[in-house]
């Protein structure tokens, strides 16, 4: 029992894949696991730790504030994306 | 032979032929022109002059006639006339008197518009079942428009102001003119090549030949063939353009598209701090529970250097606990403020706290299992107990079974 220190980074890389709903959809589901209030006490706790991790991965991404707007232009057959400079 | 005397008419005879002539000969007509001088009395007539290049046709649209047209006629306007050809005697002027009035390119485009229409829908394209779902938080947001609108403007504002930290990708086009519809299916194709979750096709306001290209099978085509959702915002909210009918999800704005298609990410905020609050209250209920069946011995215990597992478990909850209280000063911050008066629970919710209030986590050392009855902990049997700052390892002396708290 325990994890590794490389399984757990493991596990928090998959956690950034996560998109943004599921991530959400998982932590409810979470919270009605535990709700239901059948689980011992050190499944509790195991699951309580991933609604942590998620709840994390969550607050991070609405904290981003940076805005990234680009536009697509053509440079000879390819298409490239550009920061985009806006027009007064 | 003799000279015959020619015929002399009178001028009304003369006129009269005429209009017998127009009468029998030609009857009533369509003629394009544009119209000049329009006057419009009290009398409720209108008269005007069709023009075009070569020349000119004096014009009278009579009150009976001009009630019953849906449109109003303009100067400059080019219309289709419908009348019969005439001279009024008394001025000895040509002049058609007009039955019925049509705007020329505009009738033209709405019969159009209504082919294609009932074209596309028997082929199913409008159907519901069609329509793709729209994602509830796009990772980048893709818009299809024109660089130097004010739609574009207009959908940058509102995702600035509901999901600043979503990435915008535009896809510049011309949206009106000759030609451009082919430049919106192509950046419409573009578009979904890259990584977007979700398109706005939008432009502002116009008259009916402005917003053309958003009428055109090509685009409709090129629409119905993105697997990224499409938002259409085109024109006014009365406008209504095949493109919309096509699309996923359709705006009465470019605004209204980008308030589709962007999260509100304040209202997540809330959701997700109103999730913690019930995990960690959950949580909390099951660690409640569990204390309930400690076994509170304040008998003989001999200390013992704590056991490697014991010490792993300790590490785990340690580090949700850390977890909870550092997930990043800012999050943490802003979740707390959310929680409002409730946020000073937030490390009372924490399991830890419960062992600071003296209770212990009692566990049979051999295989970690949790000492709820006396059976589990028989004389001999080797204990862990974790307690608010120390791992205790110790042996049973007596176990006797206690009625549920």
């Amino acid at each position: 029992m325990g994890e590794t220190r490389r399984g757990k980074q493991k596990k928090a890389e998959a956690k950034v894949e996560l998109g943004f709903e599921e991530a959400l959809g998982q932590l409810e589901g979470i919270v009605e696991e535990l709700e239901d209030g059948d689980l011992p006490l050190e499944e509790a706790l195991a699951v309580f730790e991933k609604g942590v991790g998620l709840t994390r991965n969550c607050a991070e991404r609405l904290e981003e504030t940076e805005r990234r707007i680009e536009v697509l232009v053509a440079e000879g057959e390819t298409l490239v994306e550009r920061p985009f400079e806006a027009e007064e | 032979m003799s000279e015959t005397t020619p015929r002399v008419y009178s001028v009304a005879e003369v006129l009269g032929g005429v209009n017998r002539m127009f009468q029998d000969r030609i009857g009533r007509l369509w003629i394009v022109g544009e119209i000049k001088d329009l006057r419009r009395p009290s009398s409720g007539h209108a008269y005007f002059t069709l023009v075009d290049e070569a020349g000119q046709l004096r014009a009278a649209l009579f009150r009976g006639n001009a009630r019953r047209m849906a449109f109003e006629p303009e100067e400059g306007m080019e219309v289709l006339a419908y009348g019969d050809l005439s001279v009024y005697e008394a001025r000895g002027d040509l002049q058609l008197i007009v039955r019925q009035l049509e705007p020329r390119g505009l009738g033209a485009l709405q019969q159009a518009f209504e082919q294609l229409r009932q074209r596309l829908a028997a082929e199913g394209l409008f159907e519901v079942a069609r329509k793709q779902p729209l994602p509830a938080r796009p990772r980048r947001i893709g818009v299809v428009t024109s660089a130097s609108g004010a739609a574009l403007r207009d959908v940058l504002e509102v995702t600035r102001r509901r999901c600043p930290g979503t990435p915008i990708l535009i896809a510049p086009t011309r949206v009106q003119g000759p030609g451009a519809e082919d430049e919106i299916s192509a950046a419409l194709a573009a578009i979904a090549t890259r990584d977007v979750d979700v398109v706005l096709l939008v432009r502002g306001g116009g008259s009916l030949e402005d917003l053309q290209p958003f009428n055109t099978e090509i685009v409709a085509r090129a629409i119905a063939a993105l697997r990224v959702p499409v938002i259409s915002g085109v024109g006014h909210e009365v406008d209504v353009s095949i493109a919309d009918l096509v699309a996923d999800e359709r705006a009465p704005t470019p605004s209204a598209a980008a308030e589709i298609a962007a999260p509100d990410d304040e209202v997540l905020y809330r959701e997700l701090a109103s999730l913690w609050l019930r995990l960690s209250q959950a949580t909390l209920a099951h660690v409640a529970e569990a204390r309930q069946r400690l076994v509170h011995s304040g008998d003989v215990l001999r200390a013992h250097a704590p056991s490697a597992r014991l010490a792993a478990h300790r590490e785990r909850w340690l580090a949700a606990h850390r977890a909870l209280l550092r997930t990043g000063p800012r999050s943490v911050d802003r979740l707390r403020n959310r929680l409002g008066a409730l946020s000073g629970r937030l490390d009372s919710l924490s399991p830890l706290a419960v062992l600071g209030r003296g209770y212990g986590l009692v566990r049979r050392h051999s295989d970690g299992a949790i000492v709820r009855d006396p059976a589990d902990a028989p004389a001999g049997e080797r204990l862990s107990v974790r307690v608010a700052r120390a791992e205790i390892e110790a042996i049973v002396d007596t176990s006797r079974p206690l009625g549920d708290l």
